[in-house]
């Protein structure tokens, strides 16, 4: 479900005075509510301050979409403008650096959990101030890697000669296993011959 | 007690040695050989086609157990004589700090507990780092996991461990799409990437701990032995914590010093390679180390399972030396808990050392390593001919009671009395060579179990690291009595995975149900046992019939079978094997004076394990929930990922459809496949994340209103200790 975003310049007025969703019910937008605030502790903004400025001004910009379409579920409405928020935050991150646009959250998120950047800067995540240029510095600097550069090398399965018997039993055996049913009478054969030597000594 | 390396590469001193050593094996079994056929001769004065077939499986057998005598008795002589000058170990002189060169410590894994894997990389890490030695090692991770739960957990785990400890850049993981070819494709997998980057790899388990200072030892005798393709250290088992596993970390810690000298005393440049806690020169290893299929199909042929043998003979074979360090100090793994798991790792094993069948006529392997395969082999093989040994000594106790009468020997004692004979498996013999031969076996058997306890109680600091004098005696008797109940059922398990890999069959297991985590439950125990108590009980009634005293000869083997139910839980239970250490019984240097490393090991995943688990409804899935679910594990997850080419539009449908079944009705609606599949596409995951997060909870399966409404409230991090 792809949604338009609005632009950015909207994250200016964090706070609005008074603000009461125009459109939808109460329970659609504490689901809304619950959602976004489950989001932003998925992401360990554990800042109670912090998480309720940035709540409320992601709710009022969703409540100003939800009056122009209120056929749209507010909780979805939240998390596009949620999403927004990010990709505009993590944008002016690496701005200037080669991230795709579809992996910026990816890359954002990864750069935020190596620098523990929602813990070492609690106010700064998603704030629309200045940036600590410290954590954007650290946030471009920080990338995992997996392995080191590859160095091939061309480790192929050298053939060993069995010698004579044993390659003579190996294809043999090959043989064998293209006609099980001679794999099954020499076996059965085997079992019969050692019953009827335990019946010969016994006697 | 230092040499030089060109000292340690003396080949008549080796030859010598090898001469004495083989001598003596060929010495005790002509001598038992003799004995056996002479009881048979005197009986009735000719050899029956019976007696020729037991006698050729009895030299086989005793041949085998002569082997493993003169090894420990060589060792016992060294170690009263002070110890080998001849080992690897010594080429480096004490307070020497050699050149260390670029190293990797690659360790494979599939589907290991997590938590276990990365705390114990972590302790190996910082040992390392405490050496100062650090700069020339890199940590590979290496998976072949392929489980959903598993492959998060484990990238997860990777990134907050390489966090804590500074490890970017140092600890790199790396994961297998197609799994070819098990551990040693894995590996060779590595050394294609990234093998010429580094002079040497350690290969370690995934239950392996090495201390710093081994690992810089080992690197260290390679740079200064340039001749030298592997060097093997004798990891000691550790962290057991059920009866059996603590029996086979004693009997393993007891007894192996003995084995070990006496195995370098007469391998010397020629060892073998085990497959883990080991140097490896890389070069040559990429060269020389490919390994081909084998004729015919799996379990017997194809692909080789137990590559590491092979690998040292063809080392060896390319003419790079290969060494035991018996005596490196800080190498440990760890052992499986109970007499099933056992007998499921054994079931690999048989499988992989069966199929070396086909090498030992090999072109250009050297005969020790002709002989490692051969005694690969038959630490399998043996069983089913011990087993066939022992039915063909009761078919000739049948035949004799018939040819003697019942009252012949119907007393053991009472034979000896009137007619000066004794029994061996039922039959009338010459009292002296027969108690000769059969104390000659029991003194082949036991001799290197109390050679070692006498060693041990030598030193009264040695005897101590054991709980004292009088409990390592009691220890080691308890360890005999328990091993002797526990051979028969081993002997019936290796038996039967021997036929079932000639027959090309697997072997299928109980899946078990565990109660809380305390070993073997009854049902597993009874499925798994039932076939041993029928044979014994049947077995047991048709020797009473031929014989009382056959019977009663054969009782210790029988009562093994009979009661292999209360033993296999008895030592699986957690409670017995803690309070044995309570009483101080079957206590290891290990556990009395724990080493640093598994101390901390301890700790840590005592830490771990305090964390709160996750709901049960959602623990089935809890990686992939994580993945989807949480910012930061599906960001880390989807920047591990490829990215992709431009897919098919059919691919393009395909995951689309996945990912709305994966949301609309849970995992559960998904196949381990399906799950895997979206774990694998990048795409998916972002999306089914900004989805998942989007959708309200009307349009959301329950379990996924559940994982978002709980994901918080739980702990937000996987099951290891990574947020300390």
């Amino acid at each position: 479900m792809e949604l338009p975003v609005e632009s950015g310049d909207a994250m200016n007025d964090l706070l609005p005075e008074g603000f009461r969703p125009r459109t939808g019910s109460i329970e659609a937008w504490n689901a809304a509510y619950a959602r976004v605030e489950d989001y932003l502790r998925a992401h360990r903004i554990h800042s109670r301050l912090h998480q309720s400025r940035l709540i409320q001004a992601i709710l009022e910009h969703a409540a100003k979409r939800h009056e122009r379409n209120p056929s749209l579920d507010p909780t979805t409405l939240a998390a596009v403008e949620t999403e927004a928020w990010m990709d505009r935050w993590f944008g002016a991150v690496f701005a200037g650096c080669d991230v795709p646009g579809e992996r910026l959250a990816a890359t954002g998120r990864v750069a935020l959990l190596l620098t523990n950047g929602a813990t070492k800067w609690p106010y700064s995540f998603l704030d629309t101030g200045e940036i600590p240029e410290e954590f954007a510095r650290t946030m471009r600097e920080s990338s995992i890697t997996a392995g080191p550069n590859m160095a091939v090398s061309n480790m192929v399965p050298r053939p060993i000669d069995l010698g004579v018997i044993t390659g003579a039993a190996g294809e043999t055996l090959e043989r064998m296993e293209r006609w099980p049913v001679l794999k099954t009478c020499a076996l059965w054969i085997f079992f019969a011959a050692v019953f009827a030597g335990i019946f010969l000594f016994t006697r | 007690m230092t040499i030089t390396p060109h000292e340690l590469n003396a080949p008549r001193k080796i030859a010598r040695r090898r001469r004495v050593f083989f001598t003596l094996v060929f010495m005790i079994t002509g001598a038992a050989t003799w004995l056996m056929a002479d009881l048979f001769w005197r009986f009735d004065g000719r050899l029956t086609p019976l007696e020729c077939a037991m006698l050729v499986l009895f030299v086989i057998l005793f041949a085998q157990i002569a082997l493993g005598f003169v090894t420990a008795l060589t060792g016992f002589v060294i170690s009263i004589r002070g110890g080998d000058r001849r080992q690897i170990a010594n080429t480096i002189a004490p307070g020497e700090s050699p050149q260390l060169a670029g190293t990797a410590v690659v360790m494979p894994v599939f589907n290991e507990d997590v938590s276990r894997v990365f705390e114990g990389l972590r302790v190996v890490f910082r040992s390392l780092q405490e050496t100062g030695r650090l700069e020339h090692f890199d940590f590979f991770i290496l998976s072949d996991s392929n489980q959903p739960n598993q492959l998060v957990q484990e990238e997860v785990a990777w990134v907050e461990l390489c966090k804590q400890v500074g490890g970017f850049g140092k600890i790199f993981y790396r994961k297998r799409r197609q799994q070819i070819n098990k551990k040693a494709g894995n590996v060779a997998d590595f050394l294609r990437r990234w093998g010429r980057k580094y002079r040497y790899m350690v290969v370690l388990d995934a239950d392996s701990i090495m201390s710093g200072d081994a690992l810089v030892k080992l690197v260290a005798m390679m740079e200064k032995n340039p001749g030298v393709g592997i060097i093997q250290t004798a990891p000691r088992l550790v962290n057991g914590e059920t009866l059996y596993a603590r029996l086979q970390q004693f009997a393993n810690r007891l007894y192996s010093p003995l084995f070990l000298a006496g195995l370098n005393f007469w391998q010397q440049d020629t060892g073998n390679y085990w497959g883990h806690n080991a140097v490896i020169r890389v070069q040559p290893f990429i060269e020389h180390c490919g390994l081909p299929e084998l004729p015919g199909h799996e379990p017997f042929g194809g692909r080789i399972l137990s590559h590491d043998f092979v690998e040292a003979a063809l080392m060896r074979k390319a003419g790079w030396q290969v060494w035991l360090a018996g005596d490196i100090e800080g190498t440990y793994e760890e052992g499986p808990p109970t007499l099933i798991d056992s007998a499921k790792r054994d079931r690999r094993w048989c499988q992989g050392n069966m199929q070396h069948s086909w090498l030992l006529l090999a072109k250009g392997f050297r005969p020790v390593n002709r002989l490692h395969l051969l005694m690969g082999v038959m630490a399998y093989v043996s069983s089913p001919l011990w087993l066939l040994f022992m039915m063909l000594g009761t078919v000739y106790a049948f035949g004799v009671a018939n040819s003697h009468g019942r009252a012949v020997g119907e007393s053991f004692a009472g034979a000896l009395a009137t007619h000066g004979d004794a029994s061996v498996f039922g039959m009338p013999m010459q009292a002296t060579e027969a108690l000769t031969l059969f104390l000659l076996t029991m003194v082949m058997l036991f001799a290197s179990k109390f050679m070692s306890v006498f060693l041990t109680l030598k030193n009264r600091d040695a005897a101590e690291s054991f709980g004292g004098r009088k409990n390592l005696v009691a220890s080691t008797l308890l360890e005999v009595a328990l091993s002797v109940f526990l051979a028969p059922v081993n002997m019936l398990f290796h038996s039967k995975f021997v036929v079932y890999t000639l027959l090309g069959k697997g072997v299928s297991w109980v899946t078990q149900k565990r109660g809380g985590d305390d070993g073997t439950d009854w049902r597993e125990a009874i499925i798994t046992h039932a076939p041993h108590i029928a044979f014994g009980l049947a077995w047991g009634a048709l020797a009473f019939y031929i014989r009382p005293v056959f019977f009663w000869w054969l009782s210790p083997v029988l009562a093994g079978m009979v009661f292999s139910i209360p033993i296999s839980i008895g030592l699986g239970k957690l409670r017995f094997g803690r309070a044995a250490a309570e009483a101080g019984l079957i206590l290891t240097p290990e556990e009395t004076r724990p080493p640093y490393e598994l101390r901390r090991l301890r700790l840590n995943l005592e830490e771990c394990y305090k964390q709160m688990r996750p709901l049960d409804v959602l623990r089935a899935d809890y990686g992939l929930l994580q993945a989807v679910l949480d910012p930061y594990v599906n960001a880390v997850h989807v920047s591990m990922l490829r990215q992709k080419e431009t897919s098919s539009e059919e691919a393009r449908e395909y995951f689309a459809h996945l990912r709305d079944r994966l949301l609309l009705d849970g995992p559960g609606a998904l196949a381990q496949k399906e799950k895997m599949s979206l774990l694998h596409d990048a795409e998916s995951m972002i999306w089914l994340h900004r989805e998942l997060w989007r959708r309200p909870a009307r349009d959301l399966a329950e379990w996924w209103r559940l994982a978002v409404r709980q994901y918080n409230v739980l702990t937000t991090t996987p099951v290891t200790a990574l947020y300390r």
